[in-house]
């Protein structure tokens, strides 16, 4: 039965059409399926196939991917609020645009797949200075740092990712946290992470999510490696 | 319309014209030019062709005085004083020199309605619509209020970047760029002009000194750029929501010989970081705050402007993504230039485009492109996510086979998505913070990329356009242009532009938490709901 589900939603995705996915979901919620089998079985393996084919479908663009990353979170939002006990949290992350940057759609794509997979996002917003991110990661408990920036000067910039590094450094938080950044500049030089003092990069959003996962794994498989 | 076709050493060439045009009107807004150095009396002699056959008015007296006998039978006439009929083929030996600058279709410009009567010395003035990709120019006598003669052409910055970033880079990083960026639109801006007062008044030299004003607008960017200044400033987001003052501390240069020598150069303050002086050119022009409530502006260009009036404030904003209604960023994209396919209909299954000029399609420009899109969505070709149904390739899918500059790849439909979700997202945040609704619109004036070719249905399909009665939109063609000829022509000059930028409130989107999810609400090619059933107004 749930195969009928997982087909409908997953064209309702391919199509991007917010409405019909939510048609199927409710759907299958009122024929009994469980919120989490919904989450689990239907919306993280889409989640999952979206991003092992961004490099396959050529004919996939950002438009969709905004809107595919949308409709997974929104779905898992909602079937979140209807689970019997809250699921396990994989990492969180802190998430926002470099200062003096406005360009804020770029994580949108991000935060809609970490939201689907469990990862708990916080969104920072835009034009957020160095010293922000770093507080905001301590207050939160993340593992990851992800900063995006769309301009060469704000990729670069004296209080961008660099001020972000050189905060870790001086408060020895290094150990802590991994920082990771995505946006235009870093696709033209795939160098300028490294520049920069990051950890990680990404091409795209769907990627971002992937790695930001890898990331938190290492912190906290460091951590358990600690705890030993 | 009818059809002039033109033989010349480049080659044949066609185009369609109105009638009742003359050949130099008609080639006036080509690449073609014919010599000329009188504003079109038949006084100068310059603009000799030789009629090859078609319907044509009579040899004018001008013509008798210019022409002689045997050149006459041989079939020589004043290109200025030859007006078409019917169908004209004419033969074009001595060209005018190869030039950028080509005067804009008469039909896009506002007829001027008064003069400056009491105005005694330099009665002559320019107006400047100074855009990312192209700069428009107006020569005008201020005093009797009359246009001289029009010219657009490519802004020259493009040589440092098509987009606005990249040329503020630029001028960031290194001040010689940043002299040399104002210096490329300066002398561009001479050349218009120079170009006009050999054309069309036929001396240069003791004109350029009766020049008494120069009044320019723009996005804030470009007139930054053309300060020499404030580049720095307008990369730092800090600064966007007040006013930047742009204007350039030294004028020498335009004041140099062989430049303007008289010319007060104006240039009101944009109204903020991402809100330019054209927007409040394209306000005067519409008469948007006489009007009633509810009234939108969307001046459509590489950077989006939109103003909303509700009765007592202008909420203004504006929205980057607008280069593919310009057509840059798509395969086959251009500006609304001849060559263009500017627009397209189905006829039996087939796609029937139509180009500017009418001659072989070399591109789309943005109404071009609406109607495509509309088109092949409307047919199942193409899905509402973006996708096509199956997948052309990466030469995309041609809308005419025997003509490969019709395609439209994948990636140009997602570059459109984005920039029409931008902007209906931002027309519907508008409407959010002045606390309407789409039902609540009295007037739409859509400005800028679009011209007057738009076809409504189509943008509305598509969810480019709310769809409100159509009655309710207006096109205008070169409103920020006209908004700057009427700044010229009135006593008040800057202060109207004052005036209305008093009345503004300016809104960052990208500060806005709501502006995402609406943007991505409108990625979908899909009308636009005017009764949402969920989440907020509108
Ligand atoms: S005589 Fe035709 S342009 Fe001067």
């Amino acid at each position: 039965m749930l195969d009928r589900f997982i087909k409908a939603y997953n064209e309702a995705v391919f199509e991007t059409d917010k409405e019909a996915a939510f048609t199927a979901v409710n759907t299958a919620l009122a024929e009994g399926i469980p919120p989490e089998d919904i989450v689990f079985k239907i919306v993280i393996p889409a989640v999952e196939e979206m991003m092992s084919n961004i490099t396959k479908d050529p004919d996939a663009n950002l438009a969709q991917h905004f809107m595919t990353a949308q409709i997974a979170a929104e779905v898992t939002e909602k079937m979140l609020e209807k689970f019997e006990h809250p699921p396990e949290i994989i990492g969180r992350v802190v998430i926002g645009t470099a200062h003096g940057d406005l360009h804020s759609l770029g994580k949108r794509i991000v935060m809609g797949c970490l939201k689907a997979l469990m990862v708990e996002a916080t969104d920072l917003g835009v034009n957020v200075p160095a010293e922000k991110f770093v507080d905001e990661a301590i207050a939160r408990d993340a593992q990851v740092i992800a900063m995006s920036a769309m301009m060469v000067h704000t990729a670069t910039g004296e209080d961008g990712a660099c001020k972000v590094r050189q905060i870790l450094k001086e408060r020895g938080l290094e150990q802590r946290f991994k920082l990771i950044v995505g946006g235009a500049p870093y696709r033209y030089d795939t160098e300028l992470y490294q520049a920069v003092g990051a950890d990680s990069w990404a091409p795209d959003g769907v990627n971002a999510a992937r790695a930001i996962i890898n990331l938190i794994q290492q912190v906290k498989h460091r951590d358990s490696a600690q705890d030993i | 319309m009818t059809l002039l076709v033109v033989h010349s050493r480049l080659g044949k060439h066609r185009f369609e014209v109105a009638k009742g045009l003359s050949v130099r009107e008609a080639l006036d807004i080509t690449a073609l030019r014919v010599r000329a150095a009188c504003g079109g009396t038949g006084a100068c002699g310059a603009c000799v062709i030789h009629l090859v056959g078609g319907e044509v008015s009579a040899p004018t007296v001008a013509e008798y005085m210019k022409l002689g006998s045997d050149e006459r039978a041989a079939g020589a006439r004043l290109a200025c004083q030859v007006r078409l009929k019917g169908d004209t083929e004419i033969r074009l030996d001595r060209p005018a020199p190869p030039s950028p600058w080509k005067s804009i279709p008469l039909e896009n410009l506002k007829p001027l309605t008064h003069g400056l009567p009491e105005l005694r010395a330099h009665t002559l003035g320019v107006a400047i619509d100074l855009g990312t990709t192209q700069i428009r120019v107006s020569l005008l006598d201020r005093r009797s209020g009359r246009r001289i003669a029009t010219r657009r052409g490519p802004n020259p910055q493009g040589v440092f970047g098509a987009d606005i970033l990249n040329r503020l880079e630029a001028a960031r990083a290194n001040p010689a760029h940043a002299a040399e960026l104002a210096k490329l639109v300066r002398t561009a801006i001479l050349r218009a002009v120079r170009d006009i007062l050999a054309r069309d008044i036929g001396e240069v030299k003791a004109m350029l000194a009766e020049i008494g004003q120069v009044f320019i607008v723009g996005n804030t960017a470009m007139l930054a750029l053309l300060g020499g200044r404030g580049a720095d400033t307008l990369l730092d987001p800090a600064n966007w929501q007040g006013a930047i003052d742009c204007r350039p501390h030294d004028v020498t240069p335009w004041r140099a010989k062989g430049a303007l020598p008289c010319a007060e150069l104006v240039m009101p303050d944009p109204v903020a970081g991402f809100v330019g002086s054209d927007l409040v050119a394209d306000l005067l022009a519409t008469g948007l705050t006489e009007g009633p409530a509810g009234a939108l502006l969307l001046d459509i260009g590489t950077n989006t402007e939109i103003a909303l009036w509700d009765g007592a404030t202008l909420h203004v904003t504006s929205v980057a993504g607008g280069p593919a209604f310009e057509g840059s960023g798509i395969r086959h994209g251009m500006a609304a230039e001849p060559g263009a396919i500017d627009s397209v209909c189905s006829v039996e299954n087939h796609y029937r485009w139509r180009t500017i000029g009418g001659g072989a399609p070399q591109g789309f420009c943005g109404s071009g492109l609406v109607d495509a899109i509309a088109l092949l969505l409307a047919d199942g070709r193409l899905k509402p996510s973006g996708r096509f149904a199956s997948p052309p390739g990466p030469d995309g899918y041609p809308l005419d086979p025997n003509h490969p500059n019709t395609a439209i790849t994948g990636p140009d439909i997602d570059a459109f998505q984005r920039a029409k979700a931008a902007t209906a997202a931002a027309m519907s945040q508008l409407l959010i913070q002045a606390g309407m609704t789409w039902r609540e619109l009295r007037r739409l004036c859509v400005c800028g990329a679009f011209g007057r070719t738009l076809h409504l249905g189509h943008a509305q399909a598509i969810g480019l356009l709310p769809a409100v009665h159509p009655g309710l939109i207006e096109l205008h063609a070169e409103a920020a242009l006209a908004g700057c000829e009427q700044a010229l022509l009135s006593p008040g000059g800057v202060q109207c532009f004052d005036a209305l930028t008093a009345k503004t409130k300016t809104i960052n989107l990208s500060l806005l938490p709501g502006y995402e999810d609406r943007y991505i609400e409108h990625l979908r090619l899909r009308p636009i709901a005017l009764t949402p059933t969920t989440g907020q107004r509108p």
